[in-house]
């Protein structure tokens, strides 16, 4: 029967706690979505006055300086996993050594950044220790003692407030670029603890033959974005201008990234980045509730489309209804007069 | 492998991502209205599965979880090409979050004794992305996901892929039974012939399994479901002055004015 299901699968859940927080890395370059989940995690440590556990994976990962500075920024304990098999990363050995870690020290709370690695490997610990998983994650807060998660849904038309009462850990990936960095504190005191590796080459079913990291350009952090869409065509030069003259950053939507105009990196919306600029112009962007989502936080949005009818202009402070290639060269000379070469935007 | 591989794909139906809307009255979500269609990056699943299939040889079985109306996304795909469809449907799976959503899918993939399992980028309903990852961890099978390319290897078997690492890519080969989420948009589905079309619309008729057949209706449905949707709420609009500006000189204004 269903209850006696339920009496069998659910957790211990006064067994658990603690908040932990995976610190993605590749090569020693740690994914900056792992420091925004420290700064919310302390916050949620705080409040339920647990502890904060970082968790580093890799090779060299020990000696690497990425240990301190989670404790840095926040971290109580970290373990550290060392071992040649995780790096480049794979699923199976990495779902495989945080699983033997949840069973083995039962946190409450766990958070993964929700990048294609997170979103990769998360399944591997929640479905064998039948954990709940949240998936990208936006919002995260306990009211009355029970934890919330909220994610959007129906393509960014809902907002879900997911709550997971009998199981643990509560686990969560987390939408990279909606929570603020933390600054590090090199005071801040905690331990460094290595763990015993539990994943061998034998246990795992895929081999990397060739991996090539490319432009991994931070566009969450600028104060200027100018994005562009499938009304470009291709031609993003004058975005690039722009972008320089308002020391800014290029962004672009989904279509665009796929026609390979532009680095995935730079990819705004629903499936990339979250941006919260001080200003953020979409050039030939229709506004689809994909793209929307990422950029809905920006402070002043202006849009440039031909299409009166474009849903982008309700979602825009100021817009002006024109073909961009008519826009663009105007616009520019006249900011170059108003600002002069080369003005830096100061927050 | 002379006869080929067993190829599953999972294809879901959702309420049509167009008609989703929020009601201007009321505020609230109008989905009961919409349609139902097949999530828009599971065409992306069937195409690669159906060119895998090409390569090596062997069938292709759509799968689909759902109540009974999700007949209607299988003869879709056996539309397009897939070979036979199992739709599982049963009472006891209402209220599945992706725990038990991906283990009803890996049973079924494991009794259709699959060499390959594809699956979509993510949802356009609840987009957890979830489910693939999900179906190789229930049966310890290795996984794919974001898949721009594929390069199957019969003779060594093993699936190389080309994955998305954003920013860049890999190529990773794993060995069979293998889960594949596919990246959105990156194949240009094919669409139905006539002939196969009329034939997945008239005479062709799915297999069904209820939990039991899989032996697991003590293992799925809301009640061992980790997670719970405790509320939800419409995304409020951001307010925006939706000011359009007649020339480029009032727009340069807006900006400086901004900075
Ligand atoms: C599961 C899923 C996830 C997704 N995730 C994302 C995401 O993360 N980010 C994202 O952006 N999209 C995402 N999408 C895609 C999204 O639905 C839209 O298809 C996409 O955002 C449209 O991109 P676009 O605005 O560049 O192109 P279009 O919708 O084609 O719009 C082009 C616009 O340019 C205008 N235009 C044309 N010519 C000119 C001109 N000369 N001058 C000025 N304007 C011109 C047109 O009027 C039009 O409004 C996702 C979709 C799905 C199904
Ligand atoms: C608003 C809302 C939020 C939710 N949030 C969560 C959450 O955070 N965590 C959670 O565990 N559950 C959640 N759920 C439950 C979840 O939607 C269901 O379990 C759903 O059946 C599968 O998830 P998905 O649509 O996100 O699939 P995804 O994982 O996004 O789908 C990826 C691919 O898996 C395949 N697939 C998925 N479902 C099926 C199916 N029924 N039949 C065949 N193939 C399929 C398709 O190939 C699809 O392209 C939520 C539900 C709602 C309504």
């Amino acid at each position: 029967m269903a209850a006696g299901a339920q009496a069998d699968t659910a957790a211990d859940v006064a067994a658990h706690s603690d908040v932990w927080v995976f610190v993605e890395q590749h090569d020693g370059e740690v994914a900056k979505v792992a420091w925004e989940l420290l700064g919310k995690g302390r916050d949620l440590a705080d409040q339920k006055d647990e502890d904060l556990v970082a968790l580093v994976m890799g090779e060299g990962v020990r000696e690497s300086g990425i240990p301190d500075e989670a404790i840095a920024r926040g971290a109580d304990r970290v373990l550290v996993a060392d071992d040649p098999i995780f790096e480049p990363y794979r699923a199976d050995p990495y779902g495989e050594q945080f699983r033997h870690l949840v069973e083995e020290r039962k946190p409450d709370i766990a958070m993964i950044g929700g990048t294609h690695t997170g979103r990769d490997f998360a399944g591997r610990v929640a479905v064998p220790t039948h954990a709940g998983l949240t998936a990208d994650t936006t919002e995260l807060e306990i009211t009355d003692e029970r934890y919330e998660m909220r994610r959007p849904a129906f393509g960014g038309d809902a907002l879900a407030t997911i709550i997971c009462p009998n199981h643990r850990p509560q686990m969560s990936t987390v939408r990279p670029g909606v929570f603020d960095t933390p600054d590090p504190d090199e005071s801040r005191e905690g331990e460094i603890e290595g763990v015993d590796v539990v994943v061998s080459e034998d246990d795992t079913r895929s081999e990397v033959l060739e991996r090539e990291v490319g432009d991994v350009a931070d566009i969450t952090d600028a104060e200027v974005v100018v994005a562009g869409g499938m009304g470009l065509e291709g031609d993003f030069d004058p975005l690039w201008e722009l972008a320089d003259l308002l020391g800014g950053e290029v962004a672009a939507t989904r279509e665009a990234v796929e026609e390979g105009w532009i680095e995935p990196a730079r990819q705004v919306g629903q499936t990339g980045k979250t941006v919260r600029p001080k200003l953020y112009i979409a050039v030939g962007i229709s506004g689809a509730i994909q793209h929307v989502e990422g950029m809905d936080d920006s402070e002043t949005v202006i849009a440039i489309n031909n299409d009166p009818n474009a849903p982008i202009f309700e979602n825009a402070d100021y817009g002006i209804v024109e073909d961009y290639a008519e826009v663009m060269p105007e616009l520019l000379e006249l900011l170059r007069e108003e600002l002069g070469e080369g003005q830096e935007v100061t927050a | 492998m002379s006869d080929g591989w067993n190829i599953v794909v999972c294809v879901k139906q959702v309420p049509d991502a167009a008609e989703v809307s929020i009601d201007p009255d009321t505020g609230t979500l109008n989905r009961a209205d919409a349609d139902a269609v097949m999530n828009a990056p599971d065409y992306n699943a069937v195409e690669a599965a159906l060119e895998v299939r090409d390569a090596v040889g062997g069938t292709v079985t759509a799968l689909t979880m759902g109540p009974p109306s999700a007949h209607e996304v299988l003869r879709a795909a056996v539309g397009m090409g897939a070979d036979d469809a199992v739709l599982l449907t049963d009472r006891a799976f209402g209220g599945s979050d992706t725990w038990p959503t991906s283990l009803a899918l890996a049973r079924a993939a494991d009794e259709l004794d699959a060499d390959v399992v594809f699956g979509g980028e993510e949802t356009t309903d609840s987009s957890t992305g979830q489910v693939p990852p999900g179906i190789a961890a229930h049966n310890d099978w290795a996984q794919l996901t974001y898949v721009e390319d594929l390069e199957p290897r019969p003779e060594e078997d093993r699936l190389v892929a080309k994955r998305d690492v954003e920013g860049g890519y890999e190529r990773v080969a794993a060995e069979l039974p293998v889960v594949v989420a596919m990246e959105f948009g990156e194949n240009e589905p094919r669409t139905a012939g006539l002939h196969r079309k009329i034939f997945a619309e008239t005479d062709f008729e799915p297999v069904e399994w209820a939990a039991s057949d899989l032996g697991i209706e003590d293992e799925v449905g809301l009640a061992v479901s980790p997670t719970q949707v405790g509320g939800m709420a419409t995304a409020e609009p951001v307010p925006r002055e939706q000011e359009t500006v007649d020339d480029v000189e009032k727009l340069a204004d807006r900006i400086a004015e901004v900075l």
